[in-house]
């Protein structure tokens, strides 16, 4: 007993010493698979935006998962090509992969262990991200619910991904059909997409996954699979009917209300304090950023001085403080200073000159 | 007889003998705020509060600074000589300079002061304190916690629009 206790202890201590050894970068603000759910055996692609990780915008990023298996094991300090995730742009990052396959294990093994976890790291380990889970959805209940139709999530959005599982069991006519197909469309069938049984792409597209015994899913995102989505497109709903290859049954008439559209919050830029003298320190921030926008750049003239710099961060925040005081010792005569901020897309986020307040 | 004489006299003259000279204490000097305040002080906690928003309700109205340019290594000494008069002072760290870092001080109050108001820590960057260069407030006197609240105010026509607020305990 005494023995395994001290095992642990050294085994705490030494992963402590090596957690420390590498740079922390944060943890990941948004995870996501595609498609929505999926079987273990199931070819999926799990989505990560870590625009609030101190990540680079173009980081070669890679996954070191140790549950349910460790496929990558001992090779931390230089990791496989088979782990290295595809840089989607603007701070996401994907991986696409086959549970079974990647883990080497069966649906029901990777069902019974404690979950998906990892760290996200670069190729030497000396960055590497918080520890991360991705949660898994299991549907199977879906199997013996007496269900028609069950959507993930229940109300989808226009860019999200949207899982339909149909149960054929329920509707006379779908016996043993070879192929079941969604014929939709959006906003009460103002955008469509039809089963056009004669027109082979389509078929394909509209074709519904097998998951045997009269179970199918349909798997889409709705801004993709629609052509011709005007710009400002407010979806509200999606109606449809499943049908089976060449209109031999329906589902009848079906529809999915979509989710409230929420615009997401304008970025509100701000200086602090909102009065300054030259011996303070000038806060810059910006809050609520576009997808991609993680630095600041400014360029401060006070008289015959010049201040550059930048800040970083992510989408929730990016704050730095300027030390004026340092900056500006030693000066006098100048009663104002002229800001110009700039983002990493080199768009002008404020052009102003900021009166400095004389000190009783 | 006579021996009890002697007895009884030898007696009162050992109570004498054991009489002290009465105790009535020395004059001691009460506490000023200089025996409190002298010796090292670190930084636990430096904000930046921002009185024109905080006047006016708006957010955020504080910065907390404490982990930027070197605070979280800020010291400050207030030095007095052997009779507990202020001296200089300085400031290690390396931090910016928002106030005179190095200099000699002095407060506009000894002591506590009885009637509400606070006391005032003038710093001068001669010894003779002829050029006063900034002045602090001691907002929180030290107690038996060793901790002290001190703030500099920028003020511009009479109106403070900023307050630095410095929290240190003693490192004494």
């Amino acid at each position: 007993m005494k023995r395994i206790i001290y095992t642990i202890l050294i085994a705490l201590f030494v992963a402590n010493n090596f957690a420390q050894a590498q740079q922390e970068v944060g943890g990941a603000n948004k995870i996501w698979s595609y498609p929505v759910i999926y079987n273990y055996d199931e070819g999926v692609t799990w989505y990560f935006d870590l625009s609030t990780t101190t990540f680079a915008v173009d980081e070669e990023v890679y996954i070191w998962i140790w549950s349910p298996s460790e496929p990558d094991a001992g090779n931390w300090e230089n990791s496989s090509e088979f782990a290295h995730l595809t840089n989607e742009g603007n701070m996401l990052w994907s991986f696409t992969f086959t549970p079974t396959e990647y883990f080497s294990m069966t649906p029901e093994d990777i069902a019974a262990s404690a979950g998906f976890w990892m760290r996200l790291k670069d190729k030497t380990g000396a960055k590497q991200t918080d520890v991360i889970n991705v949660s898994y959805t299991a549907f199977s209940s879906f199997y013996t619910a007496n269900e028609l139709i069950r959507t993930y999530p229940e109300a989808p959005t226009l860019n999200g991904g949207l899982s339909i599982l149909f149960n054929s069991n329920l509707v006379p006519g779908f016996e043993n059909v070879p192929s079941v197909h969604f014929h939709s469309g959006l906003n009460n069938w103002s955008i469509l997409q039809e089963y056009q049984a004669w027109i082979p792409e389509i078929t394909e597209k509209t074709k519904l996954k097998d998951l045997g015994n009269g179970f199918y899913k349909m798997d889409l995102i709705p801004s993709e699979y629609y052509d011709n989505i005007p710009d400002g497109f407010v979806m509200e709903n999606i109606t449809y009917l499943m049908v089976a290859a060449d209109w031999v049954a329906n589902s009848g008439d079906q529809a999915i209300n979509a989710a409230e559209y929420i615009p997401p919050p304008p970025p509100v830029f701000r200086f602090f304090p909102l009065q300054i003298s030259k011996k303070d320190f000038l806060g810059i921030s910006r809050i609520n950023n576009e997808v991609g926008i993680n630095t600041l750049y400014y360029t401060i003239n006070a008289g015959t001085t010049q201040i550059t710099g930048e800040f970083n961060g992510g989408v929730s925040e990016i704050k730095g403080f300027v030390n004026l005081p340092s900056a500006l010792q030693g000066i006098s005569n100048i009663n104002e200073i002229h800001v110009l901020v700039k983002d990493n897309t080199d768009r002008t986020i404020s052009d102003t000159t900021i009166p400095l307040k004389t000190l009783d | 007889m006579k021996s009890i004489k002697i007895l009884v006299l030898v007696f009162f003259g050992l109570l004498a003998l054991s009489c002290n000279n009465s105790d009535d204490g020395s004059y001691v000097e009460p506490i000023t705020i200089y025996e409190k305040m002298q010796g090292n002080w670190n930084l636990m906690n430096l904000r930046m509060v921002d009185q024109f928003a905080k006047a006016n309700a708006i957010e955020p109205s504080e910065q907390n600074l404490s982990a930027l340019f070197n605070f979280d290594v800020f010291q400050i000494t207030f030095n007095v000589d052997a009779a507990m008069h202020p001296t200089n002072y300085e400031v290690s760290g390396n931090v910016p300079p928002i106030f005179q870092l190095s200099g000699y001080w002095e407060l506009n109050s000894s002591f506590q002061p009885t009637s509400p108001g606070t006391i005032q820590i003038n710093l001068y960057s001669d010894a003779q304190k002829a050029n006063k260069t900034d002045t602090l407030l001691l907002t929180s006197v030290p107690g038996s916690n060793a901790e002290m609240e001190v703030q500099l105010i920028r003020s511009s026509g009479g109106t403070p629009f900023i307050s630095y607020v410095f929290s240190l305990n003693s490192n004494n």
